[in-house]
């Protein structure tokens, strides 16, 4: 009776946070997108029903977000200043590149391409668009706060479609600045029938303190087209930030997803896949090393709900000093969806006594005749190696160096575009 | 070059090492027998610096050094090399850019310049050509998935690249057929000169053969009980280890 009774005390509390939360950000003008306008009053609705999480919500256990939800936000539009570019970019890699300032597209800093395969509308167009009608499709904007923030006072974002094979990487830049800022970027990517397209999202932050962005991107892959997304978290301090990905694959498509945390104060990245269609693919990769008191959390969910499908996931990271890392990764396989290949691993490596991984991997089985497999490591560097290279009269730091590289290397090779590859490896300080 | 006096090493409570007397010169083989147990990799692990042994007594000088103050790499850079009895595999690293790290953090201590990439593969050529070692083993990774013969062989390459003042080959004979036998010893000979000196740790005179001791010394029971020329070597394989046991137990 008493748990009951303090629970409801705390809902009442962290309800009146969301209020106080979403009063700073709606007063300030945000652009009238008519045509989402439904989605967002309900968003907004649900918000008043929802509360903060706490760490007693499994979705949550590992990452407090009290921090986030006891500041004051507000937006700030700086879209029309110019900024450098040059720390994200890919040497020797060509990519269009489109540009946000603070959750606010910035046309004077982006290099939009002009092809009738790639058509990219900005979601404050009125001009109507045949996916207007999927926008959050699959999105948890119910139960998960965060993703009905977004769908209510999302700041700006695009829709990109391929209708052939887009051989050019687009580049998505998110730049940040400021203090008790938050960002609400919102982007749809489709990928046509037999076509195939190539995402990669960077971030650059500058002078940021008790910075929010909470992103969320949604997925459309089509029949039997091809979609890869590649994203570089690498940021200074005073960032918190929240990713949100949904991905919905037709039949005989494949989305590949590499996910590369080089640095972040609190990081919580959700990927959540709906396989709704027979014969597709889908990886996930993703590679962390959190340091000094870094909070790095990747939750995902693999949903297979049709037949005939693989799945391949491998995250892995190394954690040192007071760090945090989480994994979840869940999988579905649901009743009718037979012949299912899905495998999922976590491994990682604690290099301080006090680093912590809390590492959760799922599986739900519904259906008979599946492959399936999970499984989680947390261990340490193994010291003979390291005696060994030290032997040969490398010092104990690049030895330890050399291990985290050939660790978390596994992840980074999966890249498929060489320039790319080279430009991590570079982040993570490996040769 | 070396000077190992009264030496004693535990690991844990146990004392292996009870007190081993050594002098090694430059241009010397020395070929260190004795049964299984005797301490032997113990003496090899503790000159290459390996924390899990701790000595709790005498001294090693190594060229004017207090060998012992120094860390592992710091030994490896001053001339040390240890050849592994059970060299580690080492998935992810590149055998390759493992040694020109190594070659490069051994120059940088000197105060040298980085090796040229031209350089380092012209070596890597000669080199693997002298134990015979297959180009595409050194491109992959460390030992990972090597025959014990292409280990043995890779710790002798490492070693030539090196260029050691004084070698420890421990057990480098153990799982080796006569073949690689020959390519390893092969190999050790051509890296002999006047001015380095090779430590041989083995449990069989069969390695002795091929490498030539000039001093053979018998350890048992974690001392030096005996020390002969390389006939000593032929006089154990021929009557075993037991009448040494004796006559220390006597």
């Amino acid at each position: 009776m008493t748990t009951q009774k303090s629970e409801r005390m705390t809902s009442t509390i962290a309800n009146t946070k969301v209020t106080e939360f979403v009063a700073n950000i709606a007063n300030e003008n945000l652009p009238c997108w008519e045509k989402y306008a439904e989605a967002r009053n309900t968003a907004k609705e649900i918000l008043t029903n929802l509360d903060f999480p706490t760490t007693r919500n499994e979705y949550w256990k590992y990452s407090r977000v009290t921090k986030i939800a006891r500041e004051t936000y507000h937006f700030n539009n700086l879209s029309e200043e110019k900024i450098d570019l040059d720390s994200v970019r890919i040497p020797n890699l060509d990519t269009y590149e489109i540009v946000f300032i603070n959750g606010f597209i910035s046309l004077v800093n982006s290099n939009l391409p002009s092809s009738d395969e790639l058509e990219i509308i900005a979601l404050r167009d009125s001009k109507s668009h045949d996916y207007d009608s999927c926008f959050s499709k699959n999105l948890d904007s119910i139960t998960n706060i965060f993703s009905a923030l977004n769908t209510a006072y999302f700041t700006d974002g695009v829709l990109i479609k391929a209708k052939g094979e887009i051989a050019k990487p687009i580049h998505i830049i998110h730049y940040s600045t400021g203090e008790n800022i938050i960002s609400q970027p919102r982007n749809m990517f489709v990928s046509t029938t037999n076509s195939s397209l190539t995402i990669l999202k960077s971030s650059i932050n500058n002078n940021t303190n008790n910075f929010f962005q909470n992103s969320v991107n949604e997925f459309f892959l089509e029949k039997n087209s091809k979609l890869n997304f590649y994203v570089i978290q690498d940021y200074k301090k005073g960032m918190n930030v929240m990713t949100t990905n949904v991905v919905n694959q037709e039949r005989d498509s494949v989305f590949s997803a590499y996910n590369y945390t080089i640095k972040g104060d609190w990081i919580r990245n959700n990927t959540n896949v709906f396989v709704n269609g027979e014969n597709c693919e889908t990886n996930l990769f993703g590679a962390y090393q959190p340091t000094g008191s870094e909070h790095i959390d990747n939750h995902t969910i693999v949903d297979h709900l049709a037949a005939h499908c693989e799945s391949n996931e491998h995250y892995k990271g190394t954690i040192a000093d007071k760090a945090t890392g989480v994994f979840n990764g869940k999988v579905f396989v649901r009743k009718d969806s037979q012949k299912i290949n899905a495998f999922q691993s976590n491994n990682n490596v604690l290099l301080s006594d006090d680093a912590t991984m809390n590492s959760k991997p799922e599986l739900e089985i519904y259906a008979d005749d599946v492959k399936c497999s999970h499984g989680s490591t947390s261990g340490q560097l193994d010291e003979e190696a390291i005696f060994y290279l030290q032997s040969r009269g490398l010092s104990k730091k690049s030895a330890t160096a050399l291990l985290i590289g050939a660790f978390l290397g596994e992840v980074v090779e999966k890249i498929e575009i060489p320039e790319l590859k080279e430009k991590v490896l570079g982040l993570y300080g490996m040769e | 070059m070396i000077s190992i006096k009264n030496l004693h090493a535990s690991i844990g409570e146990k004392e292996i090492l009870r007190g081993i007397n050594l002098e090694v010169k430059a241009g010397e083989v020395h070929a260190i027998m004795g049964p299984n147990g005797s301490g032997k990799s113990t003496l090899s692990s503790v000159l290459a610096g390996n924390e899990n042994y701790e000595v709790t007594e005498g001294s090693v000088d190594f060229m004017g050094e207090d060998l012992l103050e120094l860390s592992t790499e710091e030994r490896a850079r001053e001339g040390i090399f240890l050849a592994f009895q059970y060299p580690i595999e080492i998935p992810g690293v590149s055998n390759m850019n493992f040694l020109r790290t190594a070659i490069n953090e051994t120059r940088e201590a000197k105060g040298e310049e980085p090796i040229a990439a031209k350089e380092f593969l012209a070596k890597v050529k000669e080199k693997s050509a002298l134990v015979e070692l297959d180009g595409s083993l050194l491109k992959r990774y460390v030992n990972e998935g090597f025959s014990g013969g292409e280990k043995k062989r890779n710790e002798i390459f490492q070693m030539a690249m090196l260029e050691p003042k004084l070698a420890i080959l421990d057990e480098t004979d153990s799982g080796l057929d006569i073949d690689a036998l020959k390519i390893v010893s092969h190999g050790v000979n051509k890296l002999k000169t006047k001015d380095n000196a090779t430590i041989v740790i083995t449990h069989y005179q069969r390695l002795l053969d091929y490498i030539v001791p000039d001093f053979v010394h018998v350890l048992y029971k974690g001392r030096i009980v005996k020390s002969g020329g390389k006939e000593l070597a032929l006089e154990l394989e021929e009557k075993g280890y037991d009448w040494i046991k004796e006559e220390v137990n006597a």
